[in-house]
This record gives C-alpha cells, structure tokens and sequence, in this order.
C-alpha cells in the first residue's frame, strides 16, 4: 500500500490521543484509511443511552474529497436509510478540505440529536415522523434498544 | 492506490446499478434492499445477438462474500441456459470453467462478471448450442 499521507497519520493520532467525547474511531490494521467507529446516541434525543457501530474510509483523494460514512448498526432516522447510508449536507455537497474525521463524526452525531424530516433519505421513516412524531419517536427508541446496544 | 473496503465498494456498484449508469445489456441490484450486509444481488443478461440467445434475458443470483471483492461472488443462473461453464443441474457457474471466475482480480465487478458472460454466450463455440425452452428455470 502506497505510504499514508501525513494529514491522515495526525487525524489519526489525534483522534486517539485526544478523542471526541460519546465517539471512537479506530483505524483498522491492515487498511489504515479505513477505520472503526462508535457514536454514543444523544441525551435527550431517542437515541439516548445507544452505541451505534459506524464505519468510515478515506478515499485516495482526501481531503480532496469528502470521507465515506456508513451505519452497521439498524437505526429509525428520517436521514439514514435501510443500508446505513448517510444524508448530511457535509459528506456531499458541503465539504471542505478544512473538515475532518472528527469534525464529520461530530456531525453525524448531531444529526442523531435533530433529524431533518424535510430533507429525508428513507422516505417511509420521513413520512413517519411528519404525519407522527411521538410515534415515530418511540419507535426510534424501541430500535435503539433493540439494535443499538 | 488504496485499497476500498467491501461495503463501499458495493455501495459503490449499487448506486451505479440503481441509477442505470451501467451497458443497457445487463443489470444488477440487492435482492433485499434492507440486507445491510449486501450479500445477496439479483441479475439480468440480455442474451447477445447473432446467437440462440438473442431476446432472451437471463435472470442470475450472485452472492457476495465476505471476502469479495478480494475473492471473487458466486454466481448462479435461475434461467435455465446452455452453457460449458454452468452446471447444468444448478445453474451454478463453474469458477475453473470461466476465466473471470477462476482468475478473478479485486477492480472486477458484479458488471464485469456479468459482460462476460454474456460474451461467453457470444463465442462462435457457444452461440449455436441448442438451448431450453425460454422462460424456464433451474
């Protein structure tokens, strides 16, 4: 494999020696662009007291371009579908090399703290939370309880 | 050139095969669209001309293991077809008997696997071979 270039070496450092509070990222040995991840749910949001298993790649153009980021673990979110896949403003359109894992990781975080019904990835859940939100809520609890643990 | 991991590669071949972005003489998808693990794809192989198979679009399973794209998919016909590397009880392409298979390299696709065998059925041994009725199966 092709050397790791310095930012990424310092990400990576950083992210371990000095981690972000509810998040863990974790390189894999054998794919050091490939890492490991664990975002702990919001207080106060359905997700509470859930510990969701991420994984995240950078792609041979970082920072260039955007990291990938997929959940493993099964979540009710009207901005995450059924494959994991993420709708966040920051993993398309508004990246910026400036970002970094960590900030990226704090965003997903923070869209588990407020969904975004109106800028939906999984209609049906989308649609859900618009017509019911205690409903839809309590099903986003059940889930983290059932899934997320 | 770094090395992309298993579920994003897919995620990467689902989202070419979702959007229609592929050669108009295949296709390809999950066969659960809620399958987090992207295991399971469905595939079709619209027969090529000139041969006994022209018109005749062939439904395949392909699995994608744990190991792909390190290790090449299994991949089966449901459609019943006439060919050296297909098992005729099963359905099943025979990975010694197609190169793709046996000499499969990580930057192959599900597309890759699915274009050639569709030249397989195109070669001047293949496409004169007496084939099922259409529309039956394994």
């Amino acid at each position: 494999m092709a050397s790791l270039p310095k930012r990424i070496i310092k990400e990576t450092e950083r992210l371990v020696s000095d981690p972000v509070p509810g998040i863990t990222a974790q390189p894999h040995e054998d794919n050091l662009r490939y890492f490991q991840v664990t975002i702990e749910g919001p207080q106060q949001s359905p997700y509470e007291s859930g510990v969701f298993q991420l994984e995240l790649f950078l792609p041979d153009d970082y920072p260039m371009e955007a990291p990938k980021v997929r959940f493993l673990t099964k979540i009710y979110h009207p901005n995450i579908d059924r494959l994991g896949r993420i709708c966040l403003d920051v993993l398309k359109t508004n990246w910026s090399p400036a970002l970094q894992i960590r900030t990226v990781l704090l965003s997903v975080q923070a869209l588990l703290a407020s969904p975004n019904p109106n800028d939906p990835l999984a209609n049906d859940v989308a649609e859900d939370w618009i017509r019911n939100e205690d409903a839809a809520i309590a099903k986003a609890r059940e889930w983290t309880q059932l899934y997320a643990k | 050139m770094s090395r992309v991991p298993r579920s994003f590669r897919l995620l990467e071949e689902l989202e070419k095969g979702e959007k229609g972005m592929g050669p108009e003489s295949c296709s390809y998808g999950l066969a659960h669209s809620d399958d987090i693990t992207m295991t399971h794809w469905n595939g079709t192989i619209l027969g090529p001309p000139h041969s006994n198979h022209e018109n005749r679009i062939y439904s395949v399973a392909i699995e994608c293991g744990e190991a792909y794209p390190d290790q090449p998919p299994k991949i089966r016909f449901l459609s019943k077809v006439n060919l050296p590397c297909v098992d005729q009880n099963t359905g099943e392409v025979k990975k010694e008997q197609f190169s793709t298979l046996r000499d499969w390299k990580r930057s192959y696709t599900m597309e890759t696997l699915l274009l050639d065998l569709r030249k397989e059925m195109a070669l001047p041994s293949n496409k004169k071979l007496p084939q099922p009725a259409e529309g039956t199966t394994f």
